[in-house]
């Protein structure tokens, strides 16, 4: 809440200014419109239908109901001096003008009325459609923290429960799934750290310009402790490449598909990282020699297996559908895009880019 | 009979707790508990441990403040602990004095190293007060020759310009440590550059071609996305 009269508070000028500007603008366009109909006909009846269309607007693409009243009095005072008997002078005389000036503000201030319910209803749509996300993602959280949470108590517990029974190898293998185990968890949890990363306080990413190879080199350690038997091989311009970016998210983003290439590829013994720079955008390029991506799964991959879990795939193991789709809005708040296909002979090959120019 | 190095742990948690003390008691560590930060600092102040490692979320206080006491008349080793895992908290205790920062949750290994380098790094700087700008300092293939103003690597004079040398000087005075990117713009640049990362990233990605075979895969300077850069341990 504080957040939201904040953001109202540092937008207010702006938004003033652009309102004022849109009711001017169709006043204006209104006032001549009904000059140039003047010499057509002889009648002044069109004026105050025209000028109670140009409220309508109005109050539709304002904020709020001031605008459309302001706009609803400036026309029907404007209306009184412009275009009725005398010309350019005021008569509060006519007959029924009163009523037409109940008429106006009636208009304003319902259309005002319901495009604000709209609006409301549109901004209440979002948050239930904010929440039905977040929904979704606990529920495919709890079951990526449920398995593995299984395994460790029952690995512990065994142990604890069996010390003198179980042979040391034994131990020692049970003790092994613990911290492997310990580790899913972990990278599970850093996954939906960047997500409250995104949507955090100000739902917008804080970027900085930030080294390629820093942020390449970063994720390639990180991955490398974890899966040393992997090759992994970096190709990029020789030139240093400053891109705006959230570093961390973005070397997040490098590591979990990195790792989703060795989980879901299986076979992958090499990972290439592919660089290129063009157009107001860097490529940035996974690809590795695994077996590739079901073709099923590549039209939805992003949407995160969170939605659809069809397919033996997703429910036996872990899903990536979590680190995948949290790549994906990092890389879309970032305003790039991303896009996985499979490679001709074998493996996939994952890309996404960034733009070079920062944003304001 | 041998001296042992005291480590002062102080955190709430109790397994954590446990965990700790007992890697460090394997690896041979005296250690002493707190479990709050009024008990931490009158630990401190009484014992002065060789080591503290310090949890930031205590019941009765920050332990920002902790640190902030202590770096008032101390500069033992304090590595932080915790569960905050943004980059600013990072660079904030970094700032304030921490020696590292190691963030929830993290190996034995892990931690046993750390350990390792902020004690020897205190040792150090007792050593030569100066902090250790004259001589030379090697790590792997990478010598910095702090009189002559020359860095080598595989015994090449890598030929770095003023600025770049006195940037990697300070990355090897301070090895093993994460400096952070507006520590390292002050003292190159001076106060007036803060918050000028592009200049610093320019001058990291330079020193790294000269001393890096492939900079995207480093082997003597490290990057600590959106805190620092840190200098491989010394041999």
């Amino acid at each position: 809440m504080q957040q939201l009269q904040k953001r109202a508070g540092r937008k207010f000028l702006p938004e003033i200014i652009k309102n004022c500007g849109i009711t001017v603008a169709i006043l204006g366009a209104a006032t001549v419109f009904c000059f140039f109909l003047q010499n057509f006909s002889p009648t002044d009846t069109h004026v105050p239908l025209l000028f109670v269309l140009a409220v309508l607007f109005i109050s539709r693409y304002t904020d709020g109901y001031l605008y459309g009243i302001i706009a609803s009095m400036i026309a029907v005072v404007g209306v009184n001096f412009v275009f009725t008997y005398p010309y350019f002078a005021f008569n509060f005389t006519i007959t029924g003008y009163p009523l037409t000036f109940l008429a106006m503000l009636a208009v304003a201030v319902i259309v005002s009325t319901l495009t604000t319910q709209i609006k409301q209803q549109e901004q209440v749509r979002l948050e239930v459609e904010k929440e039905k996300m977040r929904g979704n993602l606990l529920r495919a959280v709890s079951h990526d923290i449920r398995t593995p949470l299984t395994s460790i108590l029952g690995s512990a517990t065994g142990i604890l429960e069996n010390y003198d029974a179980l042979a040391k190898e034994e131990k020692l293998e049970l003790t092994q799934d613990i911290v492997e185990e310990a580790q899913w968890l972990i990278r599970v949890v850093e996954n939906l750290l960047s997500v409250t990363r995104i949507n955090g306080d100000s739902a917008r990413i804080k970027t900085c310009e930030e080294a390629v190879e820093e942020v390449i080199g970063g994720a390639v350690i990180k991955f490398k402790k974890r899966f040393p038997q992997v090759n992994v091989e970096v190709e990029m311009p020789r030139d240093v490449l400053l891109v705006p970016m959230d570093g961390v998210l973005i070397e997040q983003v490098l590591v979990n598909l990195m790792e989703n290439s060795v989980l879901h590829g299986k076979t992958t013994k090499e990972i290439k990282i592919t660089v290129s720079q063009a157009e107001g955008r860097v490529l940035f390029a996974v690809e590795d020699d695994g077996q590739g991506i079901k073709e099923s799964i590549l039209p939805v991959m992003f949407e995160g297996g969170l939605q659809s879990r069809e397919g033996e795939e997703y429910d036996s193991k872990r899903n990536m559908g979590i680190g995948l789709s949290v790549c994906m809005s990092i890389v879309k708040a970032h305003k790039g895009n991303m896009k996985a296909e499979n490679l001709d002979g074998h493996g996939a090959r994952v890309a996404f880019w960034l733009p070079t120019e920062g944003e304001e | 009979m041998e001296i042992k190095d005291r480590i002062l742990i102080v955190e709430d948690d109790k397994s954590i707790r446990n965990f700790i003390r007992a890697i460090l008691e394997a690896n041979n560590y005296d250690v002493m508990i707190a479990n709050t930060g009024t008990e931490a600092y009158s630990l401190i102040t009484s014992q002065c441990p060789d080591l503290v490692i310090l949890d930031l979320g205590l019941p009765d206080m920050d332990g920002v403040k902790i640190l902030k006491q202590v770096r008032e008349w101390s500069g033992m080793p304090i590595i932080v602990v915790s569960a905050r895992t943004h980059e600013k908290d990072k660079v904030e205790a970094l700032d304030l004095g921490a020696d590292d920062y190691i963030t929830k949750p993290f190996g034995t290994s892990e931690l046993l190293a750390r350990i390792r380098t902020a004690i020897r790094h205190s040792r150090t700087t007792y050593l030569s007060p100066e902090g250790g700008l004259t001589g030379t300092f090697s790590a792997g293939g990478l010598v910095i020759d702090y009189d002559k103003h020359r860095v080598y690597v595989d015994g090449n004079d890598a030929n770095l310009t003023q600025n770049e040398f006195k940037l990697v000087g300070l990355l090897g005075k301070y090895a093993g440590k994460v400096l952070t990117y507006d520590f390292l713009i002050k003292e190159i640049w001076g106060p007036n550059m803060e918050n000028n990362n592009r200049i610093l990233r320019v001058n990291m990605a330079n020193i790294r071609r000269k001393l890096e075979k492939n900079p995207t895969q480093p082997k003597y300077i490290f990057t600590e996305m959106g805190v620092g850069y840190r200098m491989l341990d010394p041999d």
